[in-house]
């Protein structure tokens, strides 16, 4: 699989409900997460059940389909912006679905993506967007482990290993 | 379960000070020029650094959406969330607080409306007032007080809505008391009654507004309505999946819940913000909360102050 894409956005939550906030530059710890977010600190929503939650990724281009309104089946159309979807990046032109047990490179670090990101109620109501949770299956992002800290910026590139 | 909502870190943006021992507080975006959009009626929680959680109505205008109002009345002998905003929060810190919403909205009617608010319960009924004046809506607003320079707000709301639709019944102005049993004795044909204030204008207006109609009579309290004075009694809780949980006389069903690992989310822990309500399957509850609408009571339940007689089956 050839790709390449590039990191959009970054974003933490210093606790469990509070908005994201977009960072410039944020720092990644190997087995922790992003240095000031909810699940490295062990304080996010889902922290006490053992999984893996370092890092979360989305794509941009799901958030364009729910623009749209695409796939018309469930039909669930809303502007989710990237502060908003609780992921912490946002990503172009990578195919996170097809990344689960792979390695890939952002900037200077390596993620292992754990498993595909599995969308919850709760998110509905924290947005007051009902409809969203069923938007999302199957297109919800990936929740991955940090295997090589180090500092990723909007505008690094996204690349496959393990190939 | 309650709903999560979004919390914000908020700025105070101005603090002053207003009659009957109250602070008003203005609070802005730390980063956003226009906050989350609301209601009259509507209320926020405040996260408060020395760990409490406390709900505020929003008393600005809707429609300047820089900034949240709230109005604090120093509460002595309460539980330390007013003392505290009183005595540390100052322009410039940073203070947590929810999205708004609300448990107390104005309905869509076109009939006559009655607000009475007692003393700092102007809160919710100042903005519902400032609504009802701009749609060109009929309303009176009675407002009970102990004397002009203990009334909060009153001085924004003499500049916001007419004096024609305000009624100000001062305890030291005897002429301007009015009596609640008389004034809610006949209901005007489409009679809307919206009420806020202390526990004992709380029971006061309750009582004389009984032969309203369901679904007529809207109100918030602070805090529960202490209906039921007799000693907590132990009780036995089943959840869905069988587990028999024991309930102290000395504990809530909330903690007894959470002890036996039940993730429950909870706020005010006293009753009044719905955050840990949940659903009840069979048992007779007693409702000690003072948010549960009437007809919610046959199959919610709101475990941080409500008990039970017997055994509980929760929906949890």
């Amino acid at each position: 699989m050839t790709w390449q894409g590039t990191l959009l956005h970054v974003h933490i939550a210093p606790a469990a409900s509070y908005e994201m906030e977009e960072r410039a530059e944020a720092q990644l710890v190997a087995g922790r997460g992003i240095v000031g977010d909810r699940y490295y600190l062990g304080i996010g929503t889902y922290s006490p059940k053992p999984d893996v939650r370092e890092i979360t990724l989305i794509e941009v281009e799901v958030l364009e389909a729910i623009a749209n309104g695409e796939p018309k089946i469930p039909g669930f159309k809303g502007l989710l912006k990237p502060e908003e979807h609780r992921r912490n990046l946002t990503t172009r032109g990578v195919p996170l679905n097809h990344l689960v047990g792979k390695r890939f490179q952002i900037g200077e670090t390596v993620l292992r993506a754990a498993r595909m990101n599995f969308p919850c109620k709760y998110i509905e109501e924290l947005l007051g967007m009902p409809g969203l949770y069923e938007g999302l299956l199957n297109r919800s992002g990936l929740n991955c482990s940090i295997e090589v800290g180090g500092v990723i910026r909007p505008g690094d590139p996204i690349l496959p290993m393990d190939e | 379960m309650g709903s999560p909502r979004i919390i914000m870190k908020l700025i105070v943006a101005g603090v002053h000070v207003e009659p009957g021992d109250v602070r008003v507080i203005e609070l802005k975006h730390h980063r956003r020029p226009l906050l989350p959009a609301f209601e009259p009626g509507s209320h926020v929680d405040v996260h408060l650094p020395i760990g409490k959680v406390r709900q505020y109505s929003l008393c600005g205008d809707p429609e300047d959406l820089s900034r949240y109002t709230i109005a604090v009345k120093r509460e002595n002998g309460g539980r330390g969330g007013s003392a505290w905003i009183h005595d540390q929060l100052t322009p410039g810190a940073e203070l947590p607080v929810t999205a708004p919403r609300n448990h107390f909205p104005l309905k869509e009617s076109d009939g006559p409306v009655l607000l009475l608010a007692g003393g700092i319960g102007i809160t919710p009924i100042f903005a519902m007032a400032r609504a009802l004046w701009r749609q060109g809506k009929p309303f009176e607003l009675h407002y009970f007080a102990r004397s002009r320079s203990l009334a909060p707000l009153l001085g924004a709301l003499e500049k916001t809505i007419s004096s024609e639709n305000l009624r100000l019944h001062l305890d030291d102005q005897v002429e301007t008391r009015q009596d609640l049993e008389e004034l809610l004795s006949t209901r005007p044909s489409g009679a809307q009654l919206y009420y806020c204030g202390p526990p004992g204008f709380m029971a006061a207006v309750a009582l004389a507004s009984e032969d309203w109609p369901d679904g007529t009579v809207n109100f918030e309290a602070f805090q529960p309505l202490v209906q039921d004075d007799t000693p907590p009694e132990p009780f036995m809780i089943v959840l869905r999946n069988g587990a028999v949980v024991s309930v102290p006389a000395d504990k809530s069903a909330l903690s007894a819940i959470r002890a036996a690992g039940v993730l429950l989310m909870a706020s005010c822990e006293n009753g009044v913000c719905g955050t840990c309500e949940c659903g009840y399957l069979e048992g007779q509850p007693i409702h000690r909360d003072a948010v549960l609408p009437s007809n919610a009571r046959s199959h919610r339940f709101i475990p941080c102050v409500s008990r039970a007689t017997g055994v509980l089956k929760l929906d949890l």
